[in-house]
C-alpha cells in the first residue's frame, strides 16, 4: 500500500478488478478502467447498472470487496483523507443544507476542506448564482441547487472530479453552462468521471465513454471510435422533385460513391444530407441488449 | 485539522438549530413554562392533621391528651357542634374532620355510662383516617374514665424506602428532577431531528466525501448534542435553584445526563425517516426514560424494573444531592450507574449512527 501521495502520478484514477456486493447481490463485478489528468470519462448505463456504486467506492463511501483503486497514485480507501482533500464530488441527490444560504453551504465545506481565503462569490459567479448567494437554499429551484452542487464540488480546486448526473434537472441553457464549466475544469487538468443518462452530453463532453450494465463494463472507447465501429458508413440524402421527396442512402465504402454523392448534391431540390453513424444509445443497445432508460 | 473540522460541523449544527423555528420555540417554551410551573408549586409540606373538637369544657384536657402523645395532630376548638359541623363542611382552618363530644361527656364517662360521640367527616375522607379518629375518641374516653385500654400495643414502624417523617419532600423538590429530565428529553428530540435531517437529506454523505473522518463527524454530533442538552438543562437548573447545594455534583450529574440523552438522540435520529418518524422513535425512548422521574413524585421504594431504567441513577443522584444534601461519596453509586448508562448509550448511539451513515 502506498503511504504517501504521488502528485506526479500518470493516471488520475486507476481501477483494477473492483467488485462490490450488497449482500448476495453483486453490484459491481470485476470493473477496471483508468483516467488520465485532463480527461473526461463518461460512464453510461441504465439505473442499477453499478455507476453510483462505482462512484461510492471512488469517494471512499464503500470499500471494494475485491480489486484495487488508486487515485492520484494513492490507495483508496487506505489513504482516504489525502485523496478526498483533492477530490470534488457532485452527487446525484441534492444533498445541500436547505436552511443555510448558498454562501454558508460553500463556506462550511471550504472549512471541511481546509481551504484558506475562500471566496464563495467567485465560485457562485462561475455557476451563475452570484445573485442568490445569500438566499437560503430552500428557496432555490432544482436547477439552482444543481448548480450550487457543482460549485461545491469545485471548492478545493480538485484534481479529480466525480460528477453523478451533473446536469440533471437543468434547463438547456444552464446545462450548457455546466458543460462548459466541466470542459474548463478538464482543460485545467482535472480528471473528470461523469455519469449520465444523457447521450448527447456524454457524446459532446467525454473524451472516452464506458458502457456499464449489470455491474460490468462492456466497453470503453472514444465516442468517435465507437460510432465508427458500430455505425453504418453511409450518407442519407433527401431531395425534392416536384411534389415528391426522394431519399437515397449511399454507402461510403463502395466503388463510385464519390460520383453518386456529387451527382446527388448537384441535383436540384436538395434538402438534407446526413451521415448514418450510430448514436451512443444504439451502440449501447447493441452491447447490452437493452436501452439506457430501462 | 480534525479539531477545526469538528468545530465547523458543530457550528453548522448550531446554525441549523437556531434556524429551525420549531426547535427554538420549543426550547424557549420549555424554559419559560417549566420555570413558571416550578415556582408556582408549593415549596413545603404540612404534615399536621387538623381536627376540630366541639365542647369547650373538654378542649384543654383533650388538647393535653393529644399533644402529649401524638406529633403533628392539631386541635381546633369550636364552642358548639353546629359551628364544628360548618367548619368541617367548609374545610375551615384545614380541618379534615370533627369530633363532637356531648356536653355531659365527662359525667357520663366517669359514671361508667356510654356517651355518644359524633364524628363529623367530610365526604371522601379516607377510611383510614376515619378509623384513626374512632380510635382516638376511644382513647380519650378511656383516659377520662380512668380505665386503661383493653390492649397496650407496642408499635414498631417499618418504613419502606427513605423515612421522610418530619422531612417531607415538597412538590417543588419532587418536580425538580422531572423538569430537568423533561428538558433533557426535549433536547434529545432536537438532536435526533438534526441527525435525522443529515441522514434523510444525505448531507452526511457530502460531508464524508471531504477529508472529514466518520469519527470526526460522530464526535461533532456527540459534542454538539451534549453541549446543547447541557447548556439548556444548566440554564433551567439555575432558574429552579438546582445548584443551591453541591453545585459541582449537580453539574456532573447533568453532564452525565446530557451524555445519556445524546446517545439516545443519535439512535433515534438514525432510525427516523421523517419528522413524525423521528418524533415517534424519540418518544419511544423518552417515555421510559421519564418514568424514574415520575416515580420520584411518589414516596417509597421504586420497583426493580424502574431501577433498571437508564435515568434511574440520574433521578436518584439529583434528589439525593438537592433534597438530602448527600455528599459525593454518598451519591457515588448513583453516579456510577448513570455514568455506565451514559457511556453505553453514547457508544451504542455512535455505533448505530456510524452504520446508518455507512449505508447511505
Amino acid at each position: 500500500m502506498t503511504t504517501s501521495s504521488n502528485p506526479a502520478a500518470a493516471l488520475a484514477i486507476d481501477v483494477t478488478g473492483v467488485r462490490f456486493s450488497y449482500g448476495d447481490t453483486v453490484a459491481v463485478d470485476d470493473v477496471s478502467f483508468s483516467l488520465s489528468p485532463g480527461e473526461i470519462l463518461g460512464f453510461l448505463g441504465p439505473n442499477g447498472a453499478g455507476k453510483s456504486t462505482t462512484i461510492k467506492m471512488l469517494t471512499g463511501q464503500l470499500e471494494p470487496g475485491a480489486g484495487s483503486i488508486e487515485i492520484l497514485g494513492m490507495d483508496m480507501p487506505g489513504q482516504r483523507e489525502e485523496i478526498q482533500a483533492r477530490l470534488g464530488v457532485c452527487f446525484e441527490e441534492k444533498n445541500l443544507y436547505l436552511s443555510m444560504t448558498g454562501r454558508e453551504n460553500l463556506v462550511f465545506f471550504s472549512k471541511l476542506f481546509g481551504v484558506r481565503d475562500f471566496e464563495p462569490e467567485t465560485l457562485m459567479e462561475r455557476v451563475g448564482l452570484s445573485a442568490r448567494l445569500d438566499d437560503r437554499v430552500s428557496e432555490y429551484s432544482k436547477g439552482m441547487k444543481q448548480r450550487l452542487m457543482m460549485a461545491r464540488a469545485l471548492i478545493n480546486t480538485p484534481d479529480v472530479l466525480l460528477l453523478d448526473e451533473p446536469t440533471d434537472g437543468l434547463d438547456p441553457v444552464s446545462a450548457i453552462g455546466i458543460r462548459d464549466l466541466i470542459r474548463r475544469e478538464a482543460d485545467r487538468g482535472a480528471a473528470v468521471l461523469l455519469t449520465t443518462h444523457d447521450m448527447h452530453e456524454a457524446d459532446s463532453l467525454s473524451d472516452r465513454v464506458a458502457f456499464i450494465n449489470q455491474g460490468t463494463i462492456l466497453t470503453i472507447d472514444t465516442p468517435d471510435n465507437l460510432k465508427l465501429a458500430h455505425g453504418q458508413r453511409s450518407v442519407r440524402i433527401r431531395s425534392r422533385q416536384g411534389d415528391d421527396v426522394n431519399e437515397q442512402v449511399i454507402p461510403l465504402d463502395e466503388v463510385g460513391t464519390e460520383d453518386r454523392i456529387r451527382e446527388a448534391v448537384s441535383a436540384e431540390g436538395l434538402m438534407t444530407i446526413h451521415t448514418e453513424e450510430a448514436t451512443l444509445e444504439d451502440i449501447f443497445v447493441e452491447y447490452a441488449g437493452r436501452g439506457l432508460t430501462g | 485539522m480534525t479539531g477545526s473540522r469538528i468545530v465547523a460541523i458543530m457550528g453548522k449544527d448550531f446554525r441549523e438549530f437556531t434556524r429551525n423555528r420549531f426547535f427554538v420555540f420549543i426550547t424557549l417554551l420549555v424554559l419559560v413554562a417549566y420555570v413558571a410551573v416550578f415556582w408556582f408549586l408549593p415549596d413545603s409540606v404540612d404534615e399536621t392533621v387538623h381536627i376540630g373538637v366541639s365542647n369547650s369544657v373538654l378542649s384543654t384536657d383533650v388538647g393535653g391528651v393529644t399533644e402529649s402523645g401524638t406529633a403533628g395532630f392539631a386541635l381546633e376548638i369550636y364552642s358548639s357542634e353546629e359551628e364544628l359541623k360548618t367548619a368541617v363542611e367548609e374545610g375551615q382552618n384545614d380541618i379534615v374532620a370533627g369530633i363532637a363530644f356531648p356536653p355531659d361527656f365527662l359525667e357520663s364517662a366517669a359514671a361508667g355510662e356510654t356517651p355518644t360521640v359524633r364524628l363529623l367527616v367530610p365526604a371522601g375522607l379516607p377510611a383510614e383516617i376515619q378509623l384513626l379518629l374512632e380510635g382516638a375518641v376511644s382513647e380519650i374516653a378511656f383516659g377520662f374514665a380512668g380505665t386503661p385500654p383493653p390492649v397496650d400495643p407496642i408499635t414498631e414502624a417499618v418504613v419502606l424506602g427513605v423515612d421522610r417523617a418530619g422531612n417531607q419532600i415538597s412538590l417543588q423538590q419532587q418536580m425538580r428532577p422531572l423538569i430537568l429530565i423533561l428538558v433533557l428529553m426535549v433536547e434529545t428530540f432536537a438532536l435526533s431531528s438534526l441527525v435525522a435531517i443529515e441522514v434523510q437529506q444525505r448531507t452526511a454523505v457530502a460531508v464524508l466525501a471531504t477529508p472529514v473522518r466518520v469519527v470526526d463527524f460522530l464526535a461533532a454530533k456527540g459534542i454538539f448534542g451534549v453541549g446543547l442538552a447541557l447548556s439548556e438543562v444548566v440554564l433551567l437548573g439555575l432558574l429552579i435553584g438546582a445548584f443551591a447545594v453541591n453545585a459541582p455534583a449537580v453539574l456532573m450529574i447533568l453532564l452525565l445526563g446530557a451524555v445519556l440523552v445524546t446517545g439516545f438522540g443519535m439512535i433515534a435520529g438514525s432510525y427516523g425517516r421523517d419528522f413524525m418518524g423521528t418524533l415517534l422513535v424519540a418518544m419511544l425512548f423518552m417515555i421510559p426514560l421519564m418514568i424514574p422521574a415520575f416515580g420520584a413524585l411518589f414516596p417509597g421504594s421504586s420497583p426493580t424494573w424502574v431501577k433498571a431504567l437508564p435515568t434511574y441513577g440520574l433521578v436518584q443522584a439529583i434528589i439525593r444531592v438537592t433534597v438530602d444534601g448527600d455528599s459525593w461519596s454518598q451519591i457515588a453509586p448513583s453516579l456510577l450507574l448513570l455514568a455506565m448508562w451514559g457511556v453505553a448509550a453514547f457508544i451504542v448511539g455512535a455505533f448505530i449512527l456510524r452504520r446508518r451513515v455507512a449505508t447511505l
